[in-house]
């Protein structure tokens, strides 16, 4: 079974925006869901997302972070700090 | 209603209770500690690191409750011998292999949040105020559990089987301790304390259906009590390895307690 790459976004507040706070590989999404919220619950957040890589659709780009290779470990960037 | 408004017999029904969902969530955080090195991929093992610091925190604070006993909680964590563990006997030994783990989140974890849920909406105030935060954080241990049998149901036999064997050795067990349907648990439930085991019984095979329908398992409804079967401790003869309850009191580190 081939896991994928979601991005987490989070806020800490209502009136925040959803912030990107890193990644996780998982082969579903409701693996992906449990794994973000264990591995970044370092804080209180108010509310936490998490978006399959390979969904983002690029807007003005195609070899951003989140658009190139979207799935697989391939798709790790080192932008984010785990 | 507080612990001394119920009767010398409910009440100490009631700490039986209490200690063993208490030993139960203690076992359980050490057999998934065994697992923070070594799980299937680095988020499953962070997930199943967090799941054993939860079932920690939730130890401690039903632990805490024993205080409305007069029983002082400090001395039930870090001095009783294994033999007097309350816990769930297939916790005794650690589990053997990932599709155990599986099993054990499922199963024990799953039947823990079930006893919690019917004592959270008893009549005793501090399960009602202390449980609800346990179950909301228990609800990505049932995720990650369900998701993970998904994943292991639908792969090689090896897998299955292995699974299958896994819920095998801990449902019968787990229920019975947990969810004893003996003279003490009809006793908490008329007063109030927790629902009908019964109930109790029948929305766990409700619960676990769908995931071990999955393993070509059902849900046994009836299960009688053990002939080892010690009321006391809420569960058969036998005690938890030594080398967990070691861990559990913290024993290596006896001289650097904080509390």
């Amino acid at each position: 079974m081939e896991e994928a790459v979601y991005d987490v976004f989070a806020r800490k507040q209502r009136s925040e925006p959803l912030r990107h706070i890193g990644y996780v590989d998982a082969t579903d999404d409701a693996l992906a869901r449990v794994y973000a919220w264990k591995t970044y619950d370092e804080e209180n957040w108010f509310e936490m997302c998490v978006v399959r890589r390979s969904h983002i659709i690029p807007v003005n780009r195609i070899d951003g972070p989140y658009a190139a290779r979207a799935t697989g470990r391939l798709g790790r960037h080192a932008v984010e700090g785990r | 209603m507080n612990a001394r408004d119920f009767s010398p017999e409910v009440r100490e029904a009631l700490q039986r209770l209490i200690l063993s969902l208490a030993d139960t969530k203690r076992l359980l955080g050490i057999r998934y500690s065994d697992w923070l090195l070594g799980a299937p991929s680095i988020e499953s093992g962070i997930a199943t690191a967090s799941m054993s610091q939860d079932e920690w925190g939730h130890a401690r604070l039903l632990y805490a409750m024993l205080k409305d006993f007069g029983v002082d909680p400090v001395e039930v964590e870090h001095s009783r011998p294994p033999a007097e563990y309350c816990s769930a006997s297939c916790l005794d030994e650690p589990f053997a292999d990932w599709a155990a783990v599986v099993a054990g989140i499922v199963v024990v974890d799953g039947t823990l949040s079930l006893a919690l849920e019917g004592f959270a909406s008893g009549t005793y105030d501090a399960a009602r105020r202390r449980i609800p935060k346990m179950l909301a954080e228990e609800a990505f241990h049932r995720d990650f559990g369900q998701a993970w049998m998904r994943r292991i149901s639908e792969g090689s036999e090896e897998g299955r089987q292995l699974l299958a064997a896994a819920v095998e050795s801990m449902l019968s067990d787990v229920v019975t301790c947990l969810l004893p349907g003996d003279d003490e648990a009809e006793l908490l439930a008329g007063a109030g304390v927790t629902g009908q085991p019964g109930d109790a019984r029948a929305r766990l095979a409700r619960r676990l259906a769908e995931p071990l329908a999955a393993l070509g398992m059902v849900p046994a409804a009836d299960l009688p009590l053990p002939g080892d079967w010690v009321a006391s401790r809420r569960r058969p003869t036998g005690e938890p390895a030594a080398d967990a309850v070691e861990r559990a009191r913290g024993d290596r580190n006896r001289a650097l307690f904080v509390e």
